[in-house]
C-alpha cells in the first residue's frame, strides 16, 4: 500500500529505466571483463583482430562498469533516494529523460569508438573530446535536476546521502571538465592541454578522484540511505555521517599524486598523498562503522535477509580497499607493488566488493520497491551473494599473489647486479594466476547474470500479476 | 639545521601567486575543517543531529499522512 501511494506520487518511471539498464550493464561489463581476463591467461584470443585486443576492450571494460553499470546504478538510486528524503517529485521529469538518453548515447558511443582505437589515452577518460562534452552535459543534467529537487524539498533538513550524491556531483563536474581540457584536431583526435609531468599528474588528479567522488562517495550516498532503509534501522550515528561527508570531501581531492612515486613528480608531493592516503583510513572507516554497526541489536537480520548481506559484505570489502589503498601508496610498499598485478587487485576488492555489491543489494532494494513485488527467488539472490563473494575472493588472492611475485622477479638481482629473471619470465609466471583469475572472474560475472534472471522474473510476475488485476476488474 | 627543519624548510621569497592562493584556500579549508568538527561534535548539538538519523525510515509515514 505504502509502496503504491509512492509510485503514484513520484517519479519513478525514469528510475524504473535506470536500475534495469544498470543490471544490463552489469552483465555485459563483467562478461568483457572475462574475456580480456581470459585474454591475458590465453593470447589467442585476440585471434588477431585489433579491435577485439586487450588494449582496445580493456578501456571499453572499464567504461562499461565505471559509467554504464556504475552511472545508472548512481542516478537510479540519486533520483529515487532525492524524492523519498524530500518529499516531492523530481523537480524536472523531461530532464530526467534527457539524462537516461544521454547517458546511454554516451554509453553507445564507447561501444563504437574505444574498439576502433579513438581514444584520448587517459585512463578513465579514454572517451574523445566530443562525447568529453556531450559527458558535461548530461551530468549536469542529473546534477541540476537533483538540486532542484532538493531545492523545492518539504523537509527542512537535507538528509546525508543527498550530502554524498551533491558532493559527487560538484567534484565529477570540476574534475571531468578539468582533466578533458584538450585542443581538438580532429572529430575524434585531440591533444590535452596539459604535457609533461603536469599531465601525469592531471591524470591521477582525475584518475582518484574519480574513485573517490564517484566510485566512493557516490555510492556511500546509496549506502547511508539503502543500508537504513533495508535493515528498517537508523544509522548508527548521525553525527559521524556528517564527519565522514566533509572528512572524505577535504581528504581525498589530495590523493592522485600517490599513483606518481618515483616518477618525475617531487618527491614531496607524493608523500603528501600517501600522509593524507594514511590519515584517509579514519574517516573510511568510521564512516563503514557506522554502516555496520546500524545493524546493531538486530544482527539476525543478517541470516534471513540476503540483500542486507550484500550490503554489510560490500561494507567489509570497503574497509579492506581503504585499508589497502593507503599502504599501498607508502614509498617502500609501492616500491614493490607499483605496476604490478597487485594494483588490479586492489582495485578490484574496491569495484568487485565495495561498488558491484552495495550496488546489487541497492538494486535489489529498488526493484522490490519499485514493481511492488518481492524478488522472484530469494534463494537465487542468495546464490548471487555467494558467486559474488566466493569469486572476488579468488579473483584477488590470483593477484595478490601474481602482483607480489612480479615485484619480487623484477628487483631480483644476482652478485653481478645483473636482473635475475627477464621481464619474459615474469609473465610466462603470471599464467597460472591469470587462469585463476579468470575463473574468479568468471564466477562473479555469471552471479550477475543469475542476478539479471531474477530480475526480469520479478518484472515479468509484476506485469501478469498487473494484467490478472485489470482483467478482473474489467470483468 | 637537522634534518626535519630542513625537510620543512620554506623559502617564502620564492613563493609565486599560485602558491599563495593554493596556501591560503588550504588552510582556510582546514580550519572550516576544525570549526565543523567541533561545531558536530559538541554535546549540545548532539540532540538536533541525531534527530535526523530517521529521516529514511519516516518517510513513508510521512508520505502516508500527506495522501490523506
Amino acid at each position: 500500500m505504502e509502496t503504491t501511494n509512492a509510485n503514484q506520487k513520484y517519479n519513478f518511471e525514469v528510475v524504473r529505466w535506470f536500475s534495469v539498464a544498470a543490471c544490463i550493464y552489469f552483465v555485459v561489463g563483467t562478461l568483457l571483463g572475462v574475456y580480456i581476463a581470459a585474454e591475458l591467461a590465453w593470447p589467442f584470443l585476440n585471434f588477431d583482430i585489433a579491435e577485439i585486443s586487450f588494449g582496445r576492450l580493456r578501456p571499453l571494460h572499464t567504461n562499461a562498469v565505471i559509467f554504464a553499470f556504475g552511472g545508472c546504478v548512481l542516478m537510479a538510486t540519486g533520483f529515487y533516494s532525492v524524492q523519498r528524503t524530500c518529499g516531492v517529485k523530481l523537480w524536472s521529469d523531461k530532464l530526467a529523460w534527457f539524462t537516461f538518453g544521454g547517458w546511454n548515447l554516451i554509453i553507445v558511443s564507447a561501444v563504437i569508438t574505444l574498439p576502433l582505437g579513438l581514444t584520448q589515452g587517459k585512463e578513465y577518460a579514454e572517451l574523445e573530446w566530443p562525447i568529453d562534452i556531450l559527458i558535461a552535459v548530461v551530468w549536469l543534467s542529473f546534477s541540476a535536476n537533483f538540486i532542484m529537487t532538493i531545492a523545492n524539498r518539504k523537509s527542512s533538513h537535507i538528509y546525508v546521502s543527498n550530502w554524498f550524491f551533491l558532493g559527487m556531483m560538484v567534484m565529477i563536474t570540476y574534475l571531468h571538465v578539468v582533466n578533458s581540457l584538450a585542443i581538438p584536431v580532429e572529430l575524434f583526435k585531440s591533444y590535452s592541454i596539459f604535457s609533461s609531468v603536469q599531465d601525469a599528474m592531471i591524470q591521477w588528479w582525475w584518475g582518484h578522484n574519480a574513485v573517490g567522488f564517484y566510485l566512493t562517495a557516490g555510492f556511500l550516498g546509496i549506502m547511508y540511505y539503502f543500508v537504513p532503509k533495508q535493515a528498517e534501522r537508523p544509522i548508527f550515528s548521525y553525527r559521524l555521517s556528517v564527519i565522514h561527508f566533509w572528512a572524505l570531501m577535504f581528504g581525498y581531492v589530495w590523493l592522485g599524486a600517490h599513483h606518481l612515486q618515483y616518477t618525475a613528480l617531487p618527491d614531496w608531493t607524493g608523500s603528501l598523498g600517501a600522509a593524507i592516503s594514511l590519515a584517509m583510513i579514519i574517516p573510511s572507516w568510521g564512516g563503514a562503522v557506522n554502516g555496520m554497526m546500524t545493524l546493531s541489536g538486530a544482527w539476525d537480520k543478517l541470516r534471513t535477509d540476503y540483500i542486507l548481506r550484500f550490503m554489510i559484505m560490500s561494507l567489509a570489502f570497503y574497509v579492506m580497499s581503504t585499508f589497502e589503498g593507503p599502504v599501498m601508496s607508502l614509498k617502500t610498499v609501492n616500491a614493490l607493488s607499483h605496476y604490478t598485478d597487485w594494483t588490479i587487485g586492489h582495485v578490484h576488492s574496491g569495484a568487485l566488493g565495495w561498488v558491484g555489491m552495495v550496488a546489487a543489494g541497492a538494486l535489489y532494494h529498488l526493484v522490490q520497491k519499485l514493481w511492488n513485488r518481492e524478488m522472484y527467488s530469494v534463494q537465487l539472490v542468495n546464490l548471487h551473494f555467494w558467486m559474488a563473494t566466493i569469486g572476488i575472493v579468488i579473483y584477488i588472492v590470483a593477484m595478490w599473489i601474481s602482483g607480489i611475485m612480479q615485484g619480487l622477479m623484477w628487483r631480483d638481482y644476482d652478485e653481478f647486479g645483473t636482473l635475475t629473471y627477464t621481464f619474459a619470465e615474469s609473465v610466462a609466471a603470471m599464467h597460472p594466476y591469470y587462469v585463476m583469475r579468470t575463473v574468479g572472474g568468471f564466477i562473479y560475472f555469471a552471479g550477475t547474470v543469475v542476478m539479471l534472471y531474477n530480475v526480469v522474473m520479478t518484472i515479468m510476475g509484476a506485469s501478469k500479476e498487473r494484467s490478472t488485476q485489470t482483467a478482473h476488474a474489467q470483468a | 639545521m637537522n634534518s626535519i627543519q630542513e625537510y620543512f624548510h620554506t623559502d617564502w621569497a620564492a613563493m609565486t601567486f599560485h602558491d599563495w592562493v593554493g596556501l591560503t584556500i588550504t588552510v582556510v579549508v582546514f580550519l572550516s575543517m576544525v570549526i565543523v568538527y567541533a561545531y558536530v561534535l559538541n554535546p549540545a548539538n548532539k540532540e538536533q543531529f541525531e534527530s535526523r538519523r530517521y529521516m529514511p525510515l519516516e518517510e513513508e509515514r510521512l508520505s502516508l499522512e500527506d495522501q490523506q
